[in-house]
């Protein structure tokens, strides 16, 4: 008896039950205020903006040579994209984008898309960290920078494409390319508002010789194996070298080069990169095996069985593990020309 | 004794199947794509994967109305981890499309007289 009415007491005591109303009705109250008074909430990244402005970034700057195409129906993003495209020496219209990024039946543009495009015309899209100060970086070197935003107003969504090609600080404002507006201003805080919905995703679509300024090395060289897949080969050719300037002890960069370069048909040039990225990388089991290829086409297996042995002795490195398989087919091959078995 | 037998082959084969790597049949340089994506997982079930992705993608761009052609060439153009991410949720993520600016007004008109930046 005692038992059950200490379990009846604890479960539905009216008391409890107010109190606990109370605590929810006071949480309510505070959630709603912290809403309604704290911006910071609501625009952090603006907010964050005004304790720090970003180093090396001029407080206002715009690219008013970016061109504008006013956008058909939904087509926002293929107008979006022919901006960037253009501005950076492609030449076509928004129409010829309508076949590779905009989807009938969701009456819009992917952003998988939108960085898939820009690879066939040879170039290098990228997708900015979703931060303020990557973007105003980006802007600030004259790079036009498609968002996506989300103009919606509370529970609506209205996902939009558009290019930023501008800010003014001190005047508290963002320029862009966007729908039929040729230079829209929009506050920061207005912007970030609608910028934020969608994960502030931002891009940039670049020629290959130019590299975003906010880039890393790693995202940068993995943007560039993807256009590789579509993008004439000569692209992905200048794009490693240039990479390779800006980040000349960046080894992924050099197998990139000189794997173009082995396409080619260049065997000593390829052999002249991979040997300046083994000076750097000895135990870089990609290189030694890579530079093992392009010496055995060259006729030097000798050379090319001692680089494999060592790449095989180096594989006790957890990096190694991906590429044994693959050094081993070489040695195969290698072996099979000089007319060995073992 | 022949149960104890064919036990001992099942977990053989098995062990064999998940550890011994595909043959790709051919011995050659190593390629960008590897050495860029051999940090993040490059096991080789994932080709196999990444074949099943590319065709469900295909197929889902093929059900929102375009041509087979058109369909296979946008696929082409991604990497494997973007197709990846996108199989299966293409009617879930964002498809930037209008422009309506006289929603953007609404939110324009609460911030411009409240604080610009």
């Amino acid at each position: 008896m005692a038992r059950g009415r200490r379990r009846t007491r604890a479960l539905v005591s009216p008391r409890w039950s107010v109190w606990q109303q109370g605590a929810r009705l006071v949480a309510g109250a505070l959630l709603l205020l912290a809403g309604l008074g704290g911006c910071a909430s609501l625009v952090p990244q603006t907010m964050a903006l005004r304790e720090a402005w970003p180093a090396g970034v001029a407080l206002s700057s715009e690219n008013t040579a970016v061109p504008f195409f006013p956008q058909q129906d939904y087509q926002c993003g293929p107008a979006a994209l022919a901006t960037v495209l253009v501005a950076g020496g492609v030449e076509l219209s928004p129409d010829d984008l309508v076949k590779s990024v905009y989807l009938p039946a969701r009456q819009g543009s992917l952003q998988v898309e939108m960085l898939a495009a820009p690879r066939r015309y040879g170039r290098v899209s990228y997708p900015l960290a979703p931060r303020f100060d990557a973007l105003l970086q980006e802007v600030a070197a004259g790079n036009p920078v498609v968002v996506l935003q989300d103009n919606g107003v509370g529970p609506l969504v209205n996902w939009h494409y558009a290019v930023v090609v501008g800010f003014d600080y001190p005047a508290g404002e963002l320029y862009l390319r966007s729908g039929e507006t040729r230079r829209l201003a929009v506050p920061f805080t207005v912007f970030e508002y609608t910028w934020k919905r969608g994960g502030y995703w931002a891009m940039v679509a670049l020629p290959p010789e130019r590299i975003p300024v906010s880039a890393d090395a790693a995202g940068y060289l993995a943007a560039v194996a993807a256009m590789e897949r579509v993008a004439a080969p000569e692209a992905a050719l200048l794009a490693y070298a240039t990479a390779l300037r800006r980040w000349p002890d960046n080894a992924t960069a050099s197998i990139g080069l000189a794997n173009r370069q082995y396409a080619q048909g260049a065997l000593a040039a390829a052999e002249a990169t991979l040997r300046q990225a083994l000076a750097q990388h000895p135990d870089a089991v990609p290189v030694l095996n890579n530079l093992a290829q392009v010496l055995s086409d060259l006729g030097r297996n000798d050379e090319a069985l001692a680089l494999l042995d060592r790449a095989l002795g180096a594989q006790a490195s957890p990096a190694a593990g991906p590429f044994v398989a693959a050094v081993r087919e070489t040695r195969a091959l290698v072996l099979q020309r000089m007319g060995r078995s073992r | 004794m022949n149960s104890a037998f064919k036990k001992m082959m099942c977990r053989f084969l098995a062990v064999a199947l998940i550890t011994l790597p595909f043959q790709t049949g051919q011995a050659s340089m190593i390629s960008t794509d590897q050495v860029s994506s051999a940090a993040t997982v490059q096991a080789n079930r994932s080709l196999v994967l990444n074949h099943l992705n590319r065709a469900q993608t295909v197929n889902e761009f093929q059900a929102l109305g375009l041509d087979a052609q058109q369909a296979r060439d946008r696929v082409a153009a991604m990497t494997d981890e973007e197709v990846g991410n996108l199989a299966g949720q293409i009617n879930a993520v964002p498809a930037g499309g209008d422009g309506l600016v006289a929603l953007i007004l609404v939110v324009f008109f609460i911030w411009y007289f409240a604080f610009r930046r």
